[in-house]
């Protein structure tokens, strides 16, 4: 007959508290043991309630507030090609090094009283532009790893159209979830005009993702499209400034999922 | 006033978190906040602590919405268990990792117990829990609080309460049975509701 663990122990270890050789073999037994196993989920339940037995409080409103703007930061639109985001996450040190060297001359510099208040200036001026940087890539990265860990999700690589301005962007998309996370890079817009990105549904017409000028030299976006929707391809044309209702101008570059 | 999102299931709201709603985030936040702070507050007896652990919580969820299965297990289930790891970690000034490993499981293995999600639920047992464990002895709800809320192992419990280990352990087992009953009859209630 097989033998099982003491009685207890499934509550002490949801509690945490068994420990030693106890904890050992009771991790063991519950690997093999499905009726000590199902004992142990039954006692993690009871556990869990335990929470509610503390008395009540309530956060301070701030707390949520401070949470929402964090999560809106990590949203916030940024620009390195998708591609090459997860190859950028290695810059994030490099560029905590930079903010910290700048940070730390900005300060030297400012010790030993000199005059030039203007290359303090500077420094500072890079000071802040490193950190922005060093921002927009540890949220581009959380964005892209988000979306990757959906199920489902695709990479399509756009390609640039011959004749047409250089450039390069990657898009993820999710179909059940109809998120779009693009991020390219291309020459500023001529004047007067936009990029445009489409979805090419494999049924019906282009649908706008959205439109920028590419003044910066990489640009990155997230964009909602309803639930569902099978794309046969994404592209990237040149409109009139604003954008258009469907494309009207050349395509720039064009990526179709594998 | 509460918005429709408010009324919308825990397994909704995720999903529109893993779309990048944030609004979603902020339904959740409103369901969960008071009863995981509550706990927070008990374990860390630090507001600020609480809240910097609450704050970072809701985070991970945001950021980790993908990775929930609500078909495999309780989202406040899996924020109490996560959220009690990381508030006992910061007091006992555990290595991260420990609280990882647990994470990964119980993100997999939580079940709610009961109807966790429902509020009312949660106002009923809360009130009938916290009668049950006034009517433990006194020793039996030293035990387990100690576990609970301070993040004990039996040894620590035993070395702290001058008591022997299978005197501990009787005590845990006695008390959670105790409970256990109050957990059955308020399942029993929400079945007969149902």
């Amino acid at each position: 007959m097989e033998e099982h663990v003491n009685p207890g122990d499934p509550d002490l270890y949801a509690l945490g508290a068994l420990d030693g050789e106890e904890k050992q073999a009771f991790e063991a037994h519950v690997r093999t043991c499905a009726a000590c196993a199902e004992e142990l989920a039954a006692a993690r339940q009871r556990v869990a309630l335990l929470a509610l037995a503390a008395p009540p409080a309530a956060p301070s409103p701030a707390v949520k507030q401070r949470l929402m703007q964090h999560v809106r930061a990590e949203k916030t639109t940024v620009a390195v090609p998708v591609r090459e985001m997860r190859r950028f996450s290695f810059l994030i040190p490099a560029l905590a090094a930079c903010t910290v060297f700048f940070a730390v001359l900005a300060g030297w510099l400012w010790r030993m009283d000199l005059r030039d208040t203007h290359r303090i200036a500077f420094l500072q001026r890079r000071l802040a532009n490193a950190e922005e940087r060093s921002q927009e890539v540890a949220s581009t990265a959380a964005e892209t790893d988000r979306l990757l860990g959906v199920p489902g999700t695709i990479n399509v690589a756009l390609a640039q159209q011959p004749g047409q301005p250089a450039g390069q962007a990657g898009v993820l998309y999710n179909q059940r979830l109809g998120t779009v996370l693009y991020a390219g890079q291309l020459l500023p817009a001529p004047a007067g005009k936009s990029y445009q990105l489409w979805l090419v549904p494999a049924q019906g017409a282009p649908v706008s993702l959205g439109v920028f000028s590419a003044k910066e030299a990489r640009v990155a976006m997230t964009a909602h499209v309803s639930p569902g929707i099978a794309a046969k391809a994404f592209a990237v044309t040149i409109e009139p400034q604003g954008g258009m209702p469907q494309p009207t101008g050349p395509k720039v570059l064009v990526g179709v999922p594998g | 006033m509460t918005s429709p999102m408010h009324h919308a299931s825990d397994s909704a709201l995720v999903e529109q978190m893993m779309a990048g709603d944030e609004n979603a985030l902020s339904a959740l936040y409103d369901r969960y906040s008071g009863m995981l702070f509550a706990m927070l507050v008990r374990i860390l007896k630090d507001t600020s602590a609480a809240e910097e652990v609450l704050q970072d919580l809701f985070l991970q969820l945001w950021r980790n919405a993908a990775r929930f299965d609500a078909s495999r297990g309780s989202l406040p289930a899996w924020l109490v268990v996560i959220g009690r790891n990381r508030a006992i970690s910061r007091l006992r000034g555990r290595e991260r990792h420990e609280v990882q490993e647990d994470e990964t499981f119980s993100m997999e293995a939580v079940a709610g117990p009961g109807n966790i999600e429902d509020e009312a639920w949660r106002d009923q047992m809360r009130e009938r829990l916290k009668k049950a464990m006034a009517d433990l002895p006194g020793e039996q709800r030293e035990a387990v609080e100690l576990a609970y809320f301070e993040g004990m192992t039996q040894t620590e419990i035993a070395a702290r309460t001058k008591t022997p280990l299978g005197t501990v352990k009787s005590r845990v087992r006695a008390a959670m049975q105790s409970l256990k009953q109050v957990f059955d009859d308020g399942r029993t209630r929400q079945s007969g509701r149902s």
